[in-house]
């Protein structure tokens, strides 16, 4: 049986219909892209400086004067919520001897470094230099820290190192139309973690990209989800798939008892599995048909959503290096950062957001925590990711590995490799 | 040794999967006509295709455990499309569930009730035949703790009370009743195979505990039900007989 997926006919604001196929080829990627320390320098000079990157949420810093530092390679930038509402991000760094202004997140009436107190507004212009008249040359001719391009979108804040950025929405497009009927403003931050990895962060964008995988290193999904039947669509930089969940795989035979991921699928939307009577298979329509009904009355407003939207990943890449599990009631938003110098190190942030019930109490801010890869649990699945990317690192730095031999189920690494070589090279 | 099942006649609740399904296949080998029932449209009209291919006389329904009159129209069915019955299995089973009260009314309908109205229905085609016999299947976790407390095991016990007792009322009237308690079986999309690829724990602490360190395969639970059932147990009325490889520690006194 194939699955079932909404109809051209059935409503739905995300678009929904399969994207042409892309035709990139069959050769082998180049390994050196994840190994490299050149390629890393190119990567930076002409990617990283060039693309938006995501920097934090707009509830992050709420009030005037709250700011968050975000860190990508070996920038860091201070985002913060100007007088006026808007928002702006700058370097973080002094212009007297370089130190660093800030760390974390918090409010500030202004940024003072700590070194020789050389102090910043909000807006990023001096606000004082101690014995200024000690410095014949004057204050340096550029007025305040550095400014980076900052812009807004569905909840979170961008910024871009590169002044000649194009707008934010044209960068994100198509995804701006596909992602807001998820109305990412109405969830809450319920984790915020990072991860030291040992590993290139494409190695781990990859991972996410492709879900040919399940079946050798996540088996027990083979029992929540549809691995290989999923629907892949690339547009411009950006990708996506969709994957079916609470169905199982073609790869594995019906049981007559409802696999317990499945179940709470179904408890977490108040479905009362011992109740349903129909076959596993059936599950998934069920389950869509019983949230629609009864969302309203649980405080949930699905109304901008699909059917298969309802239990359905809609998965999504936005260039370079986010990793979105969008879902009806929740979304599961990975960053990757490359390490400062290390090819074959990263950073992982986590963010999971939660949708609210209406009038539900928003929950305390999570804390961020960091820490290195096997310190904590990041639940099963995601360990089970992160326990496998040392080795794909390390066997890639191997002699004996040319590159990556990729098929058709991974269709979007080949296709973000497409966009990484319009900026890069190949 | 002949189990004298040649023309006899035998419906098999559940017999589209697993132990009911091999029960099935044990019983048309041996040469009876056969009726079932099951969820799956498409697997009763394979079962139907492979009974045809082996000249078995065969009447099969799709039937939703849970409802009670679709389960009495159905064994009244096979009664007239095999033209009478010999023997009669119950096998379907709704599967185990813990944490919600609705498990116990699910267990209660689909285990428990199923095999009820079946042989109510059965009983006066079973009354006209020379060796008629009546198997119940319940569970070794019904008299063995086993995973969880959960109702799946409770009212397969109540099965076992039940059938005893039904087995000292019809024996006067020469009809056996007996009752089958298979332990952990695997098989070919059972629900241990999903257990032991989506939860894996569950399943290694079940093969831990067998003996032999693996589990039972549905056709050697079919092959000491199909002789239970069968005119060769002839002396075997009311006896609950454990399969389970030596799962359980109990010396059954
Ligand atoms: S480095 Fe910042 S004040 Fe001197
Ligand atoms: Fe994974």
């Amino acid at each position: 049986m194939p699955v079932e997926r909404i109809k051209p006919t059935d409503f739905t604001r995300t678009p929904a219909t399969p994207a042409a196929k892309p035709d990139f080829g069959s050769a082998t990627i180049p390994k050196e892209r994840y190994t490299s320390a050149e390629y890393m320098r190119l990567e930076w000079e002409r990617m990283w400086t060039k693309v938006w990157l995501l920097g934090c949420r707009m509830d992050d810093i709420p009030n005037p004067g709250d700011y968050h530092v975000t860190s990508i390679g070996k920038e860091e930038i201070i985002l913060v919520r100007q007088k006026d509402m808007s928002v702006r991000g700058f370097f973080n760094v002094c212009l007297h001897r370089g130190n660093r202004i800030m760390v974390g997140e918090g409010n500030a009436t202004s940024f003072k470094c700590q070194y020789h107190f050389w102090e910043y507004g909000l807006d990023g212009a001096f606000e004082n230099i101690p014995d200024l008249e000690t410095f014949p040359q004057g204050a340096p001719p550029c007025k305040g820290l550095r400014e980076v391009k900052c812009d807004t979108w569905n909840s979170f804040v961008w910024f871009s190192m590169n002044p000649e950025a194009e707008p934010l929405l044209d960068y994100l497009a198509p995804l701006p139309e596909h992602l807001e009927p998820y109305h990412f403003e109405r969830m809450v931050k319920v984790a915020d973690m990072t991860v030291e990895w040992d590993c290139n962060w494409k190695t781990s964008v990859d991972a996410f990209n492709e879900s040919y995988h399940v079946q050798g290193i996540h088996p027990e999904l083979l029992y929540f989800i549809e691995d290989k039947d999923v629907q892949i669509d690339c547009y411009g930089r950006h990708n996506r798939y969709l994957v079916p969940f609470s169905t199982i795989s073609h790869r594995v035979e019906e049981t007559t008892e409802i696999p317990h991921l499945i179940k709470h699928a179904m408890k977490e939307a108040g479905m009362n599995p011992a109740d349903f009577d129909g076959r596993v298979t059936e599950v998934r329509k069920a389950l869509q048909a019983f949230k629609r009904k009864h969302g309203p009355a649980m405080g949930l407003d699905y109304s901008d959503l699909n059917d298969d939207q309802l239990t359905d990943d809609y998965h999504y890449n936005i260039f370079p290096n986010l990793t979105l599990n969008t879902h009806a009631d929740d979304l599961m938003l990975f960053r990757q950062r490359p390490h400062p110098s290390d090819p074959n190190k990263m950073f992982f942030d986590v963010f999971i957001f939660k949708l609210l019930k209406k009038d539900e109490p928003r929950p305390k801010k999570p804390r961020h925590e960091q820490f290195k890869h096997g310190e904590k649990s990041l639940g099963l699945v995601l360990d089970q990711d992160a326990y496998n990317l040392p080795g794909v690192q390390a066997g890639m730095n191997s002699d004996s590995f040319d590159g990556l031999w990729i098929g058709d189920q991974e269709l979007r690494i080949r296709h973000f490799h497409h966009v990484l070589e319009s900026y890069v090279g190949s | 040794m002949d189990l004298r099942l040649k023309g006899l006649k035998a419906a098999v609740t559940g017999g589209t999967r697993g132990i009911g399904n091999a029960i099935v296949h044990v019983l048309a080998e041996e040469g009876c006509a056969l009726a079932t029932c099951g969820r799956a449209p498409e697997r009763i009209e394979s079962l139907r295709r492979q009974m045809d291919a082996a000249g078995v006389r065969f009447h099969g329904e799709t039937v939703q455990g849970r409802d009670g009159e679709a389960m009495r129209n159905w064994t009244r069915n096979s009664v007239e499309a095999l033209g009478g019955l010999d023997i009669f299995v119950a096998s379907l089973s709704a599967g185990g569930g813990t944490d919600e009260e609705r498990y116990w009314y699910r267990n209660f309908e689909i285990d428990l009730m199923s095999a009820v109205r079946g042989v109510e229905e059965a009983l006066p085609a079973l009354r006209q035949s020379k060796c008629p016999s009546i198997l119940i299947l319940a569970t070794m976790a019904a008299s063995e703790t086993f995973v969880a407390p959960m109702a799946y095991n409770a009212i397969k016990a109540a099965l076992v009370t039940w059938s005893k007792q039904l087995s000292q009322q019809l024996a006067p009237e020469g009809i056996r009743v007996n009752c089958l308690s298979p332990g952990p079986t695997m098989f070919k999309g059972s629900n241990w195979e999903m257990i032991r690829v989506a939860r894996s724990r569950i399943y290694d602490n079940a093969v831990r505990q067998q003996p032999t360190r693996r589990m039972g395969t549905a056709e050697e639970i079919a092959r000491s039900a199909v002789f239970l059932a069968s005119p060769a147990a002839s002396w075997c009325n009311g006896s609950h007989l454990l399969v389970d490889g030596g799962f359980s520690k109990r010396v059954p006194f």
